[in-house]
């Protein structure tokens, strides 16, 4: 068996680098959307599929390792940490929807010279 | 796993963080609607908080107790960074109080929210474990982001909060996502340790460059160096003057801090083929920001953004000191990074004691200032002649001494880059100077100032006049702060790692 043919059967057999491969994925769907896409609220979507892109793989890890039991805390406050960002993250969007009726991202432009 | 359970470690992060807690309390008002002395007690809390960690921080220093707390460790080195973020807090606290004043919009969250963020940095430079590293990189972020914003009347301040918020994010996630693409190919989420095991690895691990890269942008990020920099301006433009002039000191500093401390772990011995990319992609970094830095400078309008493009490339002079390397590079960067505390600090408290609010505040407006209050002007010229670099002020030791070790490590190019840089800065740094001394003010500036009632700014003035002798003193008395306190906590610091 080539090598190529052995990464994938190891992917569709539930392994490690499976896990792997997806969270990346998701990562730069995730970035690809906070730079592509115009809106804050699916920017602030993109930030999200970020971290839990980071999250995914985490705990991919962790299992790999016999349950890290510090990887899996660590995913824990990742969680409590994401909320903290979205808290924070959705009550600026809504102040600035206030001042400018538009939750675009391109019309946030006041402060360039 | 440590067993080391003392408590003395997590004092000095728990009391501005349970100060934080009370503060909100206080802050229960509606409107503008709270007595003077409710807004008083405030800020003598925040104060009071500031003060008493920061005399635990300095017990701990003069006896040389280094307390550890399972994977937080009070060193020396953490115990500087305490001393540099409380230092920048206190300043801050004082000037917000004018500041606040001057806007119109006085609010016990925002103490609640800086006192957040101190614990934050604490817990940021105290660490080389991972998960701590993220917890207080989004500790102190996160308050930093509702501060950004928080004159919320003013769509500006809403706007730069937005921009630093969504950056900042995005910037943290990749710090996360590094950070666990190191753990899965180390399996430690230890840096040191993880340095050990890298450097015994076999070649190179495509996942750990891309973890390290990653790990390396979150630090880059929130120094502000070129190209993770866009978002400066904005955020210090929409931020209350005194939060912008923490957010360019108080992070960039811990950002580089907690860079030093992980540094050793990451580049994993040095002639490693990991440690030879990070070092090259920090040069690089260092080489971007000092040239896209002081070039927008020079053709900035409004004092804000311009202070903000000067602290872009005063991180390309502290980067530089990573591709020194050297033990008395790193005591360049902590001195520096004093230095740095006074001079800016000094020069956006400039903003606050002449009463200059709004985000557009140009040179235009600090026409023929300096003779109107000698003091607080002949204070924070000093702060913008040492930003230049110019003798016998701290700034220019503190260049001086990152510079000196570059050209004893070889790298002359660079070395010569950075003086040229330093040399440009030196003509937007003088704009203010010479607006404050040698220019007529603008008729039409003097007229709208005159309807304003006179500005009276007693402590944000004292911060500028501490800054100023601060600028002053570690200029004159620079051989004995770097023996007795910087070099210290270097050399000690270097100890525990080998």
């Amino acid at each position: 068996m080539t090598p190529a043919n052995s990464f994938w059967t190891e992917v569709l057999q539930g392994g490690l680098s499976g896990y792997i491969l997806l969270a990346l994925l998701i990562f730069v769907i995730g970035l690809a959307t906070v730079l592509l896409r115009r809106s804050l609220l699916m920017q602030f979507m993109g930030v999200e599929l970020m971290i839990n892109a980071a999250n995914l793989a985490l705990l991919a890890f962790a299992r790999f390792k016999n349950g890290d039991v510090q990887a899996t805390t660590f995913y824990l406050f990742i969680i409590a940490v994401a909320a903290c960002e979205a808290a924070v993250g959705l009550a600026l969007i809504v102040g600035l929807y206030r001042h400018r009726q538009t939750t675009d991202s391109d019309r946030a432009d006041a402060l360039r010279q | 796993m440590t067993g080391a359970r003392d408590l003395a470690a997590l004092l000095p992060l728990a009391i501005p963080a349970a100060a934080a807690c009370l503060l909100p309390i206080a802050a229960l008002d509606k409107d503008q609607s709270a007595q003077k002395w409710i807004r008083g007690a405030m800020f003598f809390m925040a104060m009071l908080a500031l003060l008493g960690s920061f005399f635990y921080v300095t017990q701990l220093w003069s006896t040389g107790h280094q307390p550890v707390y399972a994977q937080l460790s009070m060193d020396r080195l953490a115990q500087f960074a305490a001393i540099f973020v409380l230092i920048a807090a206190a300043l801050t606290v004082l000037q917000l109080w004018d500041h606040l004043h001057q806007e119109g919009w006085v609010k016990g969250e925002c103490l609640a929210l800086l006192l957040t963020s101190v614990s934050g940095m604490m817990l940021f430079t105290a660490t080389t474990h991972l998960m701590l590293l993220f917890i207080g990189l989004e500790l102190f972020s996160i308050p930093l982001y509702a501060l950004t914003a928080t004159l919320r009347t003013r769509s500006e301040a809403a706007e730069g909060g937005m921009k630093y918020f969504l950056t900042g994010a995005v910037a943290s996630s990749c710090f996360l996502m590094g950070a666990v693409l190191l753990y899965g190919v180390t399996g430690t989420l230890d840096v040191s340790e993880m340095g050990i095991r890298l450097s015994v690895a076999k070649g190179l691990d495509p996942l750990a460059l891309v973890g390290a890269a990653l790990l390396l942008l979150g630090f880059l990020f929130k120094a502000s160096a070129a190209p993770f920099h866009q978002w400066t301006p904005d955020a210090y433009e929409g931020a209350p003057h005194p939060i912008a002039a923490f957010m360019s000191v108080a992070t960039k500093g811990v950002a580089l801090i907690a860079l030093l401390r992980i540094f050793p772990g990451l580049v994993a011995g040095g002639d490693s083929l990991l440690g030879v990319k990070v070092r090259m992609a920090i040069a690089l970094a260092a080489v971007l920001t000092m040239i896209v830095g002081n070039l927008t400078a020079l053709v900035q309008t409004r004092i804000k953004r311009m202070l903000a493009y000067s602290s872009i490339s005063h991180a390309g002079y502290l980067l530089l000191a990573f591709v020194a390397g050297t033990p008395q590079a790193f005591t360049g960067v902590l001195f520096y990074l004093v230095a740095y505390l006074a001079m800016n600090m000094g020069a956006f408290g400039l903003l606050t004691a002449f009463g200059l609010v709004g985000e557009r505040v140009t040179f235009d407006h600090l026409r023929g200032l300096g003779w109107k209050r000698p003091g607080v002007s002949i204070a924070a010229t000093l702060c913008l002649l040492s930003l230049a670099g110019i003798p016998p002020t701290a700034g220019f030791f503190g260049k001086y001494m990152i510079f000196k070790e570059l050209v004893q490590t070889g790298h002359v190019g660079l070395t010569v880059l950075a003086v040229l840089a330093s040399l440009v800065s030196v003509y937007y740094y003088l704009r203010i100077p010479v607006a404050l001394w040698l220019e007529q003010p603008k008729t039409s500036i003097e007229r709208e100032a005159a309807e304003l009632p006179a500005v009276d700014a007693p402590f944000a003035g004292a911060t500028v006049l501490v800054c100023g002798a601060l600028v002053l003193a570690c200029g004159f008395l620079q051989t004995l702060l770097v023996n007795g306190f910087v070099a210290r906590v270097i050399r000690d610091w270097m100890g525990i790692i080998r």
